[in-house]
Order: C-alpha cells, then structure tokens, then sequence
C-alpha cells in the first residue's frame, strides 16, 4: 500500500472527525497490530498481551517503522518522490509522537486502508477482463491486514527468533506485493502490469513445453505406429530414435574433433605418400566398383585411419591431432557406455513407482480411455486403433495371468525346447568353427583376397541367420510363454547366435591383421631402401638436389588399420542394404502380392498361407545392436563410420515406418512391451563391452603402421599420451601420473571400488527388499479400507436414500464423501455437515480447521469462498501462507 | 473500457453464474461468445441440434452421451446458465489445499466428485445411478467398433464388471465407479486449462 500522502498532523485531525463508519468493526481488528488495544476481540482466545516496559515498544516501533518503510519501497519505485519525503518526514514525525498519537494514527492509518481498496475496487468492477473483481480485492486487502497484524504482533508471540524471522519475511514479502493491488494510480497500475507478466510467463511456459514436445522427433509417426501395433513395435522405434541421439552425439564428437580440424588444418591431399593414392592404383581410383568398396580415393580421405598424419601440432592453433585422435577414440566409448547404463538406471527408477494400479486395469481402459479433446478425425481413427490395441494387449495379460495349465507339461516341453535351442546353437557354432578353420587353411593354401577368402563363410552365417530365428520360433512355440516373455527368450537366442557371427568376423579380422604385420617389417625395407636408392642413384646432376620422389611412387606398408575401418565400413554398409531389401521383398512385395492376387487366387490369400508379415521385432532390435556394435569398433579405424552410420539410422526411420504401417498387421496377439526397455539396453551394453575388447586389444597390444596413421612411428598407440604428459605437462604433473600408474596403488584402488560396489549393492537390495515389504503393507492396508467402506457405504446408502429423494442434489456430496477415502474426505465431510444442519454458525470441526473465520468474524464475507477467486493461480500463494499464518495456536 | 463493461452486462444474471460456477468474468464472457455462436437462430437458447453441427463430436464416439449430458432433465433447451454449468466441469481444480475451502459453500462443480459423476453420467445411458453389462457393451462398441469380436467385447465388459463390482449385482454404480478410478488424476484430466 502506498503510504499516508499527507502530513500525519493532518490525518489525526482528520481521525478526531472519522465518522464511525460502516468500516469501523473491519478497521478495528487491524488496528489490533498497533498492539495497544487490548481487550479486542482478536485477543479473545489468546492469553492477553502483557503491557511491556515502555523500552520496548519504542524499540518495536523503530523497527516496525523500518518495515513499513519497505513496505513502501513498492511506491517509492513509482517515482513519486515528492510523496515520499512526505512519507519520510512524517515517519520522522511519527516517531518522536507519544505513544497515544500512535494509537490514533493507526486506526486512521487502517481505515485509509480499508478505503482506499474499497474506491479502488469499486473502479476494478467495471473493468472487467483481466483486472481483479471486488470479492478478490476484499480477500486480498484481508490478507494483507492479517499479515500486517502478524508483523506488528511478532514480538509478542512465544515463537523461537528463527521462526519469528522467516515468518516475519514471508509476510514482509506478502504485503509488499500485495499491496500494489490495493492501491491506486500507479501501485495499482504495476500490480495489474506484474499480474499480467505473470500470466504471459505461465502461458510462455506452457508454449515453451508445447514446442519442446513438437521438437522430439518422429514423436507423431512413433504414436501412430504405437496405436496400430501396439507399445512392443513402437517399443522397436522408440529404440532406434534413442540410438540415433546417441550416434548424432558421437558422429559431432568425431566430426567437430578430429576430422574437420584434420581437413581444415592438416597437410593436404596428394603432399605426402599416406594421403596420396599409390600410383599403381590411380587409373581406376575413380571407378564406381572400385569406390562403392571403399578403396581408391575414399580409402585415402580422411575418412579413414590412414589419411591421418603423425605431426604432433598442426596448423596455427597447434592442434594435437594424434593427441585427439586418440582422446575421442576413448570418449566415443566412454560416453556410450556412460549413456547407456544412465539410460538403464534411470528406467529402473521409473519401473518402480508404478504396477499398483493393476487393479482396475480394465475399469480405467473402459472408463478413461478416450480422449474428449480430440477434434480431428484422424487422430480420431488412431484414438479408436490405440484403444483397440491396448484392450487386446490386456487381454492377453489377462488371458496369461489367469491361464490354467499343467505344471509338469510346461515344465517338461520347456526344458525340451531349451534343449533342442542349445542344440541348435552347438551346432551351428561347430558348423561355424568348421567354416572359419576351413576358411583359414584356404588361404594358406591359396593367394586369393580376403574378401573371396570370406565368401563361404558369410554365405555359411547368412544361411543360419535366416533359418535358425524362424526355427528358434517354431520351438519357443512350445514353451508356452507370455509373448513379452518369449520375445526375450526369443531375443537372446539370436544374440547366442549372431555372436557367433560376431566372432568369426573378428577372428578372421584378426587373422589379417597379423598377416599383414609380419609383412610390414620387408616392406619397410624396401621403403627405405627405394628412398636411399633413389636419392643416392648415379646418373642425376649432383649440383642440383633432387627432386623428392612422388608421394604416389613411395612404397607404401598395407596399413592394417585402414583395412579393418574399411572392412567395417563395408560391412555396415552390406549390412544396411540387406535389410532394405529384405524389407522391400518380404514386406512390401508380399503384401503387394497378397492384396491384389487375392482377387484370382484360389484360396484367401489374407486369411491363408503367406497373409501379410509381422513386424519382426527381436530380428530388428539385434540387427540394430549388433550394427552399433560394428560401429563401435569401427570407429576408431574409420571416423567417418559414424556419419554413415548416422544416415543409415535416419533412413531406416523412415523406410521402416513407412514399410510397417504399409505392408505389416499388427501381431496376432498384440502384447504390451515392458515399460522400460532395459532388455535391449542390457544387450546393447553387453555389445558395447564386447565390441570395447578388440579395440583395447588393438590399441594396447599391436604395434601401429610405420607409414599411416596418427600414431605412425611410435611403438604403441597409447604411447602419444605418455609423450603428451612429458612434452606438454609441467614435470610435476608428469611425476603424479607416474605415481598414479604404479601398480601398488592401482590394486588398492580396484579393491576399494570392489568394496563400494559390495557395499552399495547390499544397500540397494536391502532398500528393494524394505520397499516391496512397504508396498505390500499399503496394499494390505487398502484392501483392509476398500472391505471396511464398502461395507460402511451400504449403510450410508441406505440411510442417504430416504433423505435425498427429496432432492438429488444434496446425495450426491453424502455418496462422495463416504467412497473417498482421500484427505479430500474430512473437507467434505465437514461440508456435508454444514450442509445438513444448514446453520451459519461455524462447527466446532470447522473452528479448529479454520481459525482464521474465528478470528476475523466480521472480514470475512460469507460469501466469498476461497476457491471462488478468479486467477486462480495467483491466489493460492498467499492463500496458503496466510492459512501458515491463521492455523498458528493463538497465545 | 466502456466497451467491455456493456459487453460484461450482456451476459444475462453473470453475478449469479460466477458465483455458482467459478469462472472469471473473461472467460464467462468467452463462454457468452460461443454459446451465441452455437446459437444460430438467436433463439436464446441451445437446442440438440446446434450442438451436433460441433465438427469435434461428430468424430467422438461418445459424441451423443456428451450432448445429452448437456440437456439432464430432458429437456430440449439449454439455456446459458445450463450450458456454463455443464462446463464448469471442467475448470481447472485449484492446487489449493481443500482444507481451506469454506464449508458453508457446497462443493464446487470442478471438484473431483462433480468431475466423476459427470463421467459416470456419460456412460450410465439409462440414469439409473448403475452402469450394467449391456451400457458397458454399448460404450465399448462405440470405442473400439468392428476390430474386436464379439466375444471378446463380452470379455471385456464382464472383467470390467468384475474388477469394479463390489456388491455383487452384476452392475457399477457410482460409489464403484469412483473407487476403480481412485488412483485416476481425474482433476487434471478433466480439466480443460482454457476454462481458467
């Protein structure tokens, strides 16, 4: 509230002639905060206030008079400074004015109070819109009062100084701003500005939220496809869009880090023998053929290990390249496996609050499941297919929860079925042992490429790939599972199967891998000995020094990193067009053959033999893992293996959201996929961890090319960090890493982690354990509740319906109250009580939950209701303050 | 300001519906625009009709329950007051505590209660304060039409039944009814946040 405008002198003689207005009974409870009146209705209930030596109310009055100064900080920002030091003057004034003055003042003081909203709200009524109604303002300007009397009577109340400190702020804080709303002209005028700012904030929020939902991609196509396949298909997309952010993080950590810097920076194409194309090969370096398999002029670009110098700064920003290089190889898997188990943990966390509410499963499918906002009617259509879905997808849940069955049969075929599945996997294990054995003495035996050396033994995986799931299906037939659950199983025994392909890969990568290390050592002679010959040779003018040899003439060592990038780089590729195939021939080609055959066809083609595809979930979520595990290993040797990557992942999005909601139907028993997916993370991070062993191996344990690479010249990989740490570090922080490196306090260290990972998984058990037996109890509990009422309630009912055929509308609150069991119950109760005795004088129930009715009798209009407040987002919080305030015990 | 304070006056008894519903006088107004929109003859009020040319409830399914939740008593006329009434179901809940909420008023119309019997409403087709089998079935085949069997409709309905029905009559009444959707944030989704 702005302050007095006028000479204090003035407004005492002003009071001598107040008129015992209608506001006295409203002005008097106020007047309460001067603290001189005793006897006051306010004091009714409280022990009355003792007369304190005149000391001290000096002293209160000094620091109340501080307060009321920021109280008016609110009309001081509005410029009127002339006011001000009115208000100022006459504070001083005020101060050196006897005790009984005061008393008079304050009355005046609050009945200029109480006007002043009183005109001003008389002004707000006929506003309308977004300024505030009349009741508000009462409610408002009561509030203010209550807190004003809080503040004035802090120092009587037998509260800690804590407590009396944050209560006084608080209501320091509620006044000032609300003040503003009282008042007039421009204390006014800013609250309605502040309001409005407010409700531009909130609406600004909610818009915010609105774009952040629009801005997740593929959200729309994902729903889609989740209303007419059910949540485990979209579960499949929901996968594939979280694998996309990740590859979209590594692919800018690779780009921005080593291979634009390399390009910008580094030595350019054709200046040295890695970055040229040997001369042998130049003529076809631009054929089709020759580039679609990576060799020519990709394979010396800078998507490859090779094309990497091993300068130790380069360009002007003195970038260490090999230095990052080397880093980002190491952050691609640490960030990877940090999101990955991140991502697992925070599902874990969301699994728990929920699987309470089981209980009404088919109630709230029944009774909430459509959307009344929905005004399109296309999203009408997929309203109608999500609900379609999610009934039959419980009951399915139903129809295995409540399935009958023989336990000894189950029992039985299923450890049959894992028999035949485990056999199936030894088999095709030794078949693949025997391939790759086979394949190996070939190539001992035979100088053809390594590609052809291959030939069979990819022909041998691509035939188990595409027989044993249909197979593995067949016989998890038998085992009689839910389908979330087989999908697991289902999901597991083609990861057994495809780590079999994984490791025939490696081993036959590796294999190369040596190969071509033996031979380095002759061809680094040779490169040496070209150079020496040709620089040392007769017959060129010794005057005038040669010409350097041509980077393309240079022999060159094979470059066994380039080889294993490129051979990833080709697999992920192959890798990504099989699909695109498959999906194009066995989805859309059959369904394009099973609709418009069905015409001359002499079955039903639809209903009969090859009918439309299912989306196959368990082979695409391992197809998509084990890719990524591809990536994951190629990546070091191949930095721009992830962009491809990258444009693999957007277009399988959109191929296969197109392809499922074109050419498949949903499952036949559509099943809900457990709501965190953290099945497919932990396959991921099993694929994570095995696609980290090469690498590690790699880097720790083979020498890198004499010729190519960032590392090019040194004995080990990791050695350009010990090189970094004494070039570039102070030799201090060279000692620490030394010490840090020492075995003696390594071995400590794992202990200890082993240690914490004992002790905080023993806690974590101990917690699980603790939570289910709480949860247990509360569904007991409830059970215990929902008997009880039920049985209570059909009392009540019968009482309820003799008197409420009168008038429905009066049985409608006595059913409510009864069937919530909720806090909501005891304000209803009290509100059917008043209700029935239909009295306006407060119930004893009532008085103690709300004193403030008590304690104010005459400020408080009957019929203004609390939640009939107009913004309501602006009343509640000074609503409950003030409620902190009013429920304190009087003393 | 003028203009607003004319177009405040025209909504007939607004002093008296505010009170009744909660609204804020703004969106009394928003509503007063509408129903004169819907209202295409002037009539000065709603018949069944005006309502069904909402393009939004042709494609709801329930779109006939909801327009008859608007006329109680069977009635054909839906005057303003009536129409503000039944929209007051759906104002936010303040995220006030109940506990403050002066027991003299009755309970506001956008309480929880009023939001669950105006749901009940909608699907207890005959108003006999109990949902059977067969007003379950009928829902259900508006919501999921001709892509579930029969039977499997039938199921659906008997495990609804099943689950919700406490007394054992073969059928969910109100008290039933509220407590299957007790764990249900019904304040929140039956709120419509313009309706402030």
């Amino acid at each position: 509230m702005s302050p007095p405008p006028n000479g204090l002198k003035e407004e005492g003689d002003r009071s001598g002639r107040r008129p015992s207005s209608k506001q006295a009974p409203k002005a008097e409870g106020p007047a309460g905060r001067r603290g001189a009146q005793p006897g006051q209705k306010e004091w009714r209930r409280g022990s009355p206030r003792p007369r304190s030596p005149r000391r001290k109310p000096t002293e209160f009055r000094s620091r109340r008079e501080e307060l009321r100064r920021q109280e008016r900080s609110l009309a001081a920002r509005t410029g009127e400074a002339r006011r001000k030091r009115d208000g100022r003057a006459s504070l001083k004034k005020q101060r050196a004015n006897s005790k009984k003055d005061k008393e008079v003042l304050g009355k005046e003081e609050t009945w200029k109070q109480l006007k002043k909203p009183r005109s001003s709200s008389l002004a707000s009524n006929t506003s309308g819109g977004e300024s505030l109604s009349e009741e508000e303002l009462a409610q408002i300007l009561e509030q203010v009062e209550e807190k004003k009397k809080l503040i004035a009577t802090m120092r009587n109340k037998p509260w800690p100084m804590a407590k009396k400190l944050t209560e006084l702020r608080e209501a320091q804080a509620f006044v000032e701003k609300y003040e503003g709303a009282l008042g007039k002209g421009k204390g006014k005028r800013l609250y309605a500005y502040r309001m409005l700012m407010a409700k531009k904030w909130v609406k600004f929020k909610r818009d915010f939220d609105n774009f952040k939902t629009q801005c997740i991609p593929w959200e729309m196509k994902i729903k889609d496809i989740e209303s007419h396949f059910g949540s485990s298909v979209a579960s499949y997309f929901i996968f594939l869009r979280w694998m996309y952010g990740v590859n979209l993080v590594l692919f800018g950590l690779i780009f921005g880090l080593v291979i634009i810097p390399e390009i910008l920076m580094g030595v350019p194409y054709g200046s040295i023998p890695r970055k040229t194309v040997p001369r042998a090969e130049e003529e076809k370096a631009m054929d089709f053929s020759v580039l679609w398999d990576f060799e020519g002029y990709i394979k010396y670009s800078a998507l490859f290990y090779g094309y990497y110098n091993n300068q130790r700064t380069i360009g002007w920003l003195r970038y260490r390249l090999p230095m990052a290089y080397f880093m980002v190889g190491v952050s691609v898997f640490g960030y990877s496996l940090m999101i990955v188990i991140r991502s697992m943990a925070s599902n874990t966390q969301g699994s728990t609050s929920e699987g309470e509410s089981d209980n009404f499963t088919f109630s709230f499918k029944m009774f909430t499941s459509w959307d009344y906002l929905i005004g399109n009617s296309e999203t009408a259509d997929n309203k109608y297919a999500s609900i379609t879905t999610s009934f039959k997808e419980s009951i399915v849940d139903e129809q295995e929860s409540n399935k009958e069955e023989n336990i000894h049969l189950t029992r039985f075929l299923r450890v049959l079925a894992n028999f035949l599945i485990i056999c199936c996997l030894c088999g095709s294990g030794y078949l693949i042992y025997f391939v790759v054995k086979r394949s190996q003495e070939f190539s001992k035996m035979q100088n053809v490429s390594w590609y052809e050396r291959n030939e069979v033994r990819r022909i041998v995986m691509s035939l188990l790939g595409m027989f044993c799931p249909p197979l593995f299906e067949t016989i998890a037939a038998l085992e009689n599972y839910h389908p979330r659950i087989g999908l697991k199983w289902q999901l597991g025994r083609i990861f057994a199967l495809f780590l079999g392909n994984l490791y025939t890969f490696l081993l036959a990568l590796m294999d190369d891998v040596h190969l071509k290390l033996s031979k380095e050592a002759t061809i680094k002679n040779i490169t040496h000995w070209t150079l020496f010959n040709y620089y040392n040779s007769s017959g060129w003018n010794e005057s005038v020094p040669r010409p350097p040899l041509h980077p393309a003439d240079v022999p060159r060592g094979s470059c066994w990193e380039t080889a294993v990038g490129i051979e990833f780089m080709r697999l992920t590729v192959s890798d990504m067009l099989v699909t695109y195939i498959t999906i194009l021939l066995g989805d859309f080609v059959r369904a394009c053959f099973v609709r418009f055959m069905n015409y001359c066809w002499c079955w039903d083609l639809e209903a009969g033999f090859p009918s439309y595809a299912e989306f196959d979930i368990s082979g695409n979520v391992l197809g998509l893992i084990f890719n990524q595990g591809m990536i994951w290993m190629g990546s070091f040797y191949a930095p721009g293996l992830v962009g491809i990557n990258v444009l693999r992942l957007l277009t399988s999005m959109y191929f296969q959201c197109w392809a499922v909601m074109s050419s498949n139907v949903p499952h036949e028993r559509v099943f809900k996929a457990s709501r965190s997916n953290n099945f497919y993370m932990g396959l991921l991070l099993l694929v994570l961890f095995l696609s980290l062993l090469p690498v590690a191996y790699t880097i720790m344990s083979l020498p890198p090319s004499f010729d190519c690479g960032p590392f090019s010249g040194k004995n080990r990989m990791y050695d350009v960090l010990h090189e970094t740490i004494e070039n570039d570090f102070p030799t201090f922080l060279g000692k620490i890493f030394a010490f840090l490196a020492n075995p003696g306090l390594i071995i400590p260290a794992i202990l200890l982690m082993f240690l914490a990972i004992y002790y905080l998984n023993s806690v974590s058990k101990s917690l699980s354990r603790a939570n289910a037996q709480l949860r247990k109890k509360i569904q007991a509990l409830r059970e215990v509740e929902k008997s009880h009422k039920s049985v209570k309630n059909r009392a009540a009912d019968r009482d309820s319906e003799d008197t409420s055929k009168s008038s429905s509308k009066t049985a409608t609150p006595l059913q409510i109250t009864h069937a919530e069991p909720t806090s909501h119950s005891a304000s209803q109760s009290q509100a059917l009580e008043k209700k029935a005795r239909d009295t306006g004088a407060s119930s004893p129930a009532s008085g103690t939950l709300l004193p403030a009715s008590q304690h104010l009798p005459g400020s408080q209009p009957p019929e203004v209701t609390p939640d009939s407040g107009k913004p309501q987002s602006q009343t509640h919080p000074w609503k409950s303050a003030s409620r902190k305030s009013t429920q304190r015990p009087p003393h | 300001m003028g203009a607003r304070a004319s177009h405040a006056a025209a909504v007939p008894g607004a002093e008296r519906i505010r009170r009744e519903t909660g609204f804020s006088q703004a969106c009394l107004l928003r509503l007063h625009h509408r129903f004169q929109a819907l209202d295409r003859n002037n009539k000065g009020y709603l018949s069944r009709v005006d309502l069904q040319q909402i393009g939004a409830l042709a494609v709801n399914p329930l779109g006939d329950r909801i327009i008859d939740s608007f006329f109680p008593d069977g009635n054909h006329q839906l005057d303003f007051p009536g129409f503000v009434r039944v929209l007051a179901h759906f104002r936010p809940v303040d995220e006030e505590d109940p506990g403050v909420r002066d027991p003299k008023q009755p309970e506001p119309l956008n309480s929880r209660m009023n939001k669950l019997r105006f749901a009940f409403q909608l699907y207890d087709l005959d108003r006999d304060g109990k949902i059977s089998r067969n007003e379950m079935l009928q829902v259900l085949r508006l919501m999921v039409g001709v892509q579930v069997t029969e039977e499997q409709l039938e199921s659906i309905a008997d495990r609804t039944v099943q689950e919700a029905d406490e007394d054992g009559d073969g059928a969910v009444s109100f008290l039933e009814f509220t407590k299957s959707l007790e764990k249900m944030n019904i304040e929140q989704k039956m709120s419509i946040r313009i309706l402030k």
